[in-house]
């Protein structure tokens, strides 16, 4: 839910264009701080993680249109740096079995990458006051979800003269469309009104399916992470803030 | 994603004309049709490409079972439908270009093995993301089969009910904290026996 499903050719090219473009800085900025040896040790464990939450994207919860992400989980347990390598490979692969467009693996990237990190922070954040795992993981888990789904709105709603000429696209106009940016006055007053009341509703029909995702994502999480906390509490690293 | 065997298992086996192609043109091939779904305006280009790639896929004779697969993308469309007043030029336009892409990429994973498109990719992407990308493909695979035997220890404890919603979650949960455990347990024996081999972040395909 918090990712974009938009399949190729639907976003402007200037979005995706910039989604990747700023993967790529802030990838290129994490990894300048993480070790390379600890890298090194940790790539298995980061394609264990990344196919956990292939496998967890690929359990359709069909009424609400949801899957788990358990993006939360990943950045627990890889910490923020190689969590945004994961959530890149993830969209990859997700990308390839037609979740999500390939032109989006960059935005889908950020977007994720803002569950995982906001999502370890919030835990690490929250454990420090409260040092309960249940609550911690819960509202950790919702407000990454919450957060992240936001973003992926304001992300789609930057698009929203673009969707505008796709459903106004008149035949006969050309086979082929190049627009890097968007000429100003291509739509005026009442269409634009129209879009914006659709992009109000694109949001309220994902705000309330998702609030019920972010409501079950956030119970599983804390379930598989008491589940992990009884079995290997030293994996989520607890015991020295205790 | 339990197909992902059969893709497998047919890009090894396939004896098609695109089964024989260079990777590298199969994935150029794939650039060319995402060019254009993202380029094409109007619906008679849209349409045209899905037909070729359809052809395509006809051509090298995959089996028909796996053609579900190129629908399943459309699933995940619907929401943003809302965002239109569903009207059918605008779902037409998203349902062609879905349906394009996902039929192009079912079709370079059913025809080439997947150690081969890491292959390409790995002269164009830095090594550690390919690797990355590699190790991860490699453990759905192992993962697959933990899940599958978690799978009935899952249905043997009553597996997921809609009539016991509490007790679903919790073994659902356990089931997915099980497969992590698993997982890491395996990401280890796999760091040790890749160093063993000499790896340093670098696979040679």
């Amino acid at each position: 839910m918090s990712h974009i499903h938009l399949p190729d050719g639907i976003l402007p090219i200037w979005l995706w264009a910039m989604g990747y473009l700023i993967t790529m800085v802030s990838g290129a900025l994490l990894f300048r701080l993480t070790h390379k040896e600890d890298l090194t040790k940790k790539l298995p464990l980061l394609g264990m993680m990344a196919a956990a939450m292939v496998l967890g994207a690929s359990v359709e919860i069909v009424p609400i249109a949801y899957h788990v992400n358990l993006m939360v989980i990943s950045g627990i347990l890889l910490g923020p740096s190689l969590t945004f390598l994961a959530a890149f490979v993830v969209n990859v692969i997700l990308a390839l079995f037609g979740h999500g467009g390939i032109t989006v693996i960059g935005l889908n990237t950020l977007l994720l990458s803002i569950e995982g990190i906001f999502g370890y922070f919030f835990f690490r954040l929250f454990w420090k006051v409260w040092k309960r795992l249940i609550p911690v993981a819960f509202i950790a888990t919702f407000l990454a979800l919450c957060l992240s789904t936001f973003s992926m709105i304001g992300v789609v709603s930057l698009g929203v003269s673009h969707y505008e000429d796709l459903m106004h696209q008149d035949e006969g106009h050309g086979v082929f469309e190049f627009k890097l940016f968007k000429k100003h006055d291509d739509h005026h007053g009442q269409s634009k009104e129209s879009a914006e009341a659709n992009l109000g509703r694109f949001a309220g029909v994902t705000l309330s399916l998702g609030f019920l995702g972010w409501i079950l994502e956030g119970i599983m999480t804390t379930l598989i992470l008491r589940y992990i906390y009884r079995l290997r509490p030293a994996l989520i690293k607890l015991e020295q803030e205790a | 994603m339990v197909h992902l065997s059969y893709l497998d298992y047919l890009s090894t086996e396939g004896k098609s004309f695109l089964h024989h192609l260079s990777p590298g043109w199969k994935i150029l091939g794939m650039l060319l049709v995402l060019s254009g779904i993202v380029l094409l305006k109007n619906l008679s280009g849209l349409f045209l490409l899905y037909a070729v790639v359809l052809g395509f896929f006809f051509a090298t004779r995959l089996p028909l079972r796996i053609f579900p697969l190129t629908l399943y993308p459309l699933v995940f469309t619907i929401l943003f439908l809302f965002i239109s007043d569903f009207q059918i030029q605008f779902v037409l336009r998203v349902f062609l270009k879905v349906l394009s892409a996902s039929t192009g990429v079912v079709l370079l994973l059913a025809t080439t093995p997947y150690p081969s498109i890491f292959g390409v990719l790995d002269r164009f992407f830095p090594s550690l993301l390919v690797t990355a990308l590699f190790l991860t493909y490699r453990s759905i695979f192992i993962l697959l089969k933990v899940f599958e035997e978690t799978q009935h220890a899952l249905y043997l404890r009553g597996g997921f009910q809609w009539r016991h919603p509490k007790r679903s979650l919790v073994n659902l949960s356990n089931a997915f904290g099980h497969l992590i455990i698993k997982g890491i347990d395996s990401s280890e024996k796999m760091y040790e026996a890749m160093t063993l081999r000499g790896f340093k972040n670098k696979i040679r395909y």
